[in-house]
């Protein structure tokens, strides 16, 4: 496999075709050298390629990437990414490299470089323990069968006549479904549907041999040249030294396969572990107060850019109004998604560099802002206009009026949607996992395919984001509270 | 050098000197338009002549003209879509007016086609207009965010930049006025409709205006709340405020008024005393509309200041006349 991909990176790629690549004026090589550090991007959430736990990077690519990085005479750094940012990100110097169980495939060879093959994978089928008559790739006609979006499995099956495809996001989902009875069969890279299957899915098998052939390769930028060949040398050496079959023995070898299997018949799994659970607890901590601190940010930023776009749009001037009307249909007319997507990954072909933290902070306040100013737009626009000519026939200017007839009275009746947008805005900030960004449901992702264990840990995420939730919940009503409008004595 | 250096610090007073003579020469604009204004007092403060209004080809106010005399009571009378509410916003600058001229005190309004005025000079002239003539609402327009103190403080505040103590007072003293010392600190919404009027009135009252408007005081209230509404424009007249009044209630005009206006067509088809024009009237359209109404009760006798109004629930804390005067 694998190329974990969903349609959002066609729409990455997409975006960055539209403008040239960058030219560095240091090589690839010398900035590693200069540095003293290789950095690498990774999806951790493929085990037993590549997984995270806390800060602990582990698997089969991040024991090869240290040792290459060794080879070079320079540290590895690991940053995780999403699988579907993590091209783009690479394509714009965020790191050097990618080790993510990346099949070498000639669509990618076309817009970046890949080292020799490291690992040689291929596609094994997987069903229940009791069901019989699925074997072989053919045997699957007729049968609905689930992959991961995106990947070479996809592409395979659908060459195939009469097999329906169910598609999932990751491959933890789609076994689940499997053990669910809802599907016949899931198809996937071999060892990962060995180790899930060792690790939670005791009611399924994997059935007859690999039935294509797939190589990963390590990816670099174009222009990247030398670092590859440096690259190349190093791993055939380890290749040479036997240590590259050191480190396939430890995550693949039958010492492996044995180990997981007494580690698996020692404890049974559960469906939903509740000592995996509060084991876990911690890792969350930090994902939580990313999620919090996003959307706190940039609500706090958003609401005073909406209060200004609405006094804009309540404007008779359209030199003034149409500005911000614009704004707000470009805005509520585009994804989240795309916003923060051209934010991080576009901008800098035009030389300006955002931090992934900030980058995610400003998309959310611009999305937010424009939601934002329609609230208070219609709230304005809710206040009888008796109220403006009752201030105005006082001598109040018209800003006067706003500010402090109806304005006041505008915030007591959006109090309530503000709420929802605020709710809202906290569930929408997950869409940063996409720029790395390691929130609140991306560490559930993460945690979910290292313990193999979906159905423990995205109730967890549910109950983080409710929790999340409730202080806002109870900071509206508190504000509801204190600005009742009197209405009967 | 030297003589260098004190031209430029001539020209660096220049500013100074300019702002000092600008200061003396409003100030002595201020004295000579009040000494004026004294001269004028038994003069026209209204003065409305030849104004046009249209929205699009209807057209609302045709060439309406009449005079308003200092410290009268006057009713604008007539049908409903007559003008006469339409005639009032323009009295506040909350419509503008096509042609024609509208003269209240010394700030004198022309229509926008007679003359154009900038953004700054309009906004100049609103302000001027709106510091002298004050308007309650047919349907109050309270602010119900704030208590009936805070109503009455906003403007003072925010227009004159009082200080919340002073403007306190200020409220507290013209909702003294009205009878609602002990409604202070309610809402609108926890005061019914004739004492939501009266909070209005308090809150015209504490920008001290010459001119009070009120469009319609009577069509939002309870039949048996009309007398006291009479009674209460009555004691405002005695403070010396013209007052005008918009309404289409005969009644009501006939017992309140100094002076009653009958509009139709959107022009003044006839003023006068309320004797004149509703014992005689002169004109056939003036005619039409007494008879079209129907007395249900003979109020031919009843005189503006007549004490045998009822005394109502509502009005037990409304002053009289007599401690109003004194107090003023």
């Amino acid at each position: 496999m694998m190329s974990q991909q969903t349609r959002r990176t066609a729409l990455t790629l997409l975006l960055l075709l539209l403008f040239p690549v960058s030219t560095l004026a240091q090589s690839a090589l010398q900035r590693v050298r200069q540095s003293g550090e290789l950095r690498i991007g990774t999806d951790a959430t493929y085990p037993p390629f590549e997984s995270v736990e806390g800060n602990e990077f582990s698997g089969f690519d991040i024991d090869l990437g240290n040792a290459i990085a060794r080879e070079l005479g320079v540290k590895a750094r690991f940053i995780n990414a999403s699988f579907d940012g993590i091209f783009p990100a690479l394509q714009n110097g965020t790191f050097d490299a990618v080790m993510s169980s990346v099949t070498i495939t000639p669509e990618r060879s076309a817009s970046m470089l890949f080292s020799d093959p490291y690992y040689d994978s291929g596609q094994l089928i997987c069903v229940r323990r009791e069901s019989e008559g699925i074997n072989a790739p053919d045997d699957l006609k007729g049968k609905t069968v689930g992959v991961q979006i995106n990947t070479t499995a996809q592409y395979d099956l659908e060459k195939r006549e009469g097999v329906t495809v169910a598609k999932y996001n990751t491959i933890d989902l789609a076994l689940l479904d499997l053990q669910n009875n809802r599907i016949d069969a899931v198809v996937g890279d071999a060892p990962v549907l060995k180790y899930m299957i060792f690790k939670s899915f005791r009611e399924l098998k994997t059935v007859g041999h690999r039935f294509t052939d797939e190589k990963f390769g390590i990816a670099f930028a174009q222009g990247s040249e030398d670092l590859v060949r440096e690259v190349n040398t190093a791993l055939k050496k380890i290749k040479e030294t036997g240590e590259y079959d050191q480190i396939h023995e430890k995550w693949f070898g039958e010492a492996a396969e044995r180990a997981a299997e007494q580690e698996a018949s020692k404890t049974k799994p559960k469906t939903v572990d509740f000592n995996l659970a509060r084991r876990l607890l911690p890792l969350f901590l930090s994902g939580i107060l990313l999620t919090a601190q996003l959307a706190l940010i940039s609500l706090a930023l958003g609401l005073p850019i909406g209060l200004l776009l609405a006094l804009m749009r309540v404007q008779s001037s359209r030199l003034i109004a149409a500005p911000a009307a614009l704004y707000v249909e470009v805005v509520r007319g585009t994804p989240l998604l795309v916003q923060i997507l051209f934010i991080y990954f576009v901008l800098p072909y035009f030389h300006i560099y955002i931090p992934a933290k900030t980058s995610g902070v400003i998309a959310l306040t611009l999305n937010c802002a424009a939601y934002i100013s329609e609230i208070f737009r219609a709230g304005i626009l809710s206040i009888d206009v008796g109220q403006m000519e009752a201030a105005r026939s006082l001598g109040m200017s018209y800003s006067q009026a706003m500010r402090r007839i109806i304005l006041p009275q505008t915030f007591r009746r959006v109090v309530p949607p503000l709420t929802n947008e605020g709710i809202a805005l906290l569930k929408d900030s997950s869409l940063v996992s996409v720029i790395g960004l390691t929130e609140l449901a991306r560490t559930g992702q993460e945690l979910a395919s290292r313990y193999a264990a979906p159905l423990t840990i995205w109730p967890m995420v549910a109950i983080f984001y409710l929790l999340l939730t409730f202080p806002l919940t109870r900071v509206a009503e508190y504000l509801e509270r204190r600005w009742k409008t009197v209405t009967r004595s | 050098m030297c003589g260098q250096s004190r031209l430029t610090f001539t020209f660096c007073l220049l500013p100074f000197a300019f702002d000092m003579l600008r200061r003396t020469r409003v100030k002595l604009q201020d004295t000579v338009s009040s000494w004026i204004l004294k001269l004028n007092q038994e003069q026209d403060v209204i003065e409305v002549t030849d104004i046009v209004k249209r929205y699009g080809s209807n057209t609302v106010l045709n060439h309406a003209t009449f005079q308003i005399q200092t410290g009268q009571l006057t009713t604008i009378l007539g049908p409903s879509g007559c003008g006469k509410s339409t005639m009032l916003r323009c009295m506040n600058r909350l419509e503008r007016f096509d042609r024609g001229r509208l003269k209240i005190g010394d700030v004198e309004v022309s229509g926008t086609e007679d003359k154009k005025l900038t953004p700054a000079e309009e906004k100049e002239l609103t302000r001027r207009l709106r510091e002298r003539v004050g308007i309650i609402f047919q349907n109050f327009n309270l602010f119900p965010h704030l208590t009936a103190l805070g109503n009455c403080m906003e403007a003072p505040m925010t227009v004159k930049g009082m200080q919340r103590k002073e403007a306190e007072d200020v409220a507290r003293h013209y909702l003294h006025k009205v009878g609602l010392a002990d409604k202070e600190e309610h809402y609108p919404a926890q005061l019914s409709g004739g004492q939501q009027q009266r909070v209005a009135i308090a809150r015209a009252l504490a920008m001290e205006p010459e001119v009070i408007l009120f469009d319609e005081p009577t069509s939002a209230l309870d039949p048996q709340l009309i007398q006291s509404v009479a009674r209460m424009l009555r004691a405002l007249d005695d403070l010396g405020k013209t007052l005008v009044v918009v309404s289409h209630d005969m009644n009501f005009a006939r017992r309140i008024s100094d002076q009653v206006i009958y509009f139709e067509g959107g022009h003044a088809v006839e003023a006068g005393t309320p004797q004149e024009v509703f014992g005689n009237p002169q004109k056939a359209e003036t005619r039409a509309f007494m008879q079209s109404f129907q007395e249900d009760e003979p109020l031919a006798d009843a005189q503006p200041n007549a004490d045998k109004l009822q005394s109502n629930a509502l009005e037990t804390n409304l002053g009289t006349r007599d401690n109003l005067g004194q107090e003023e």
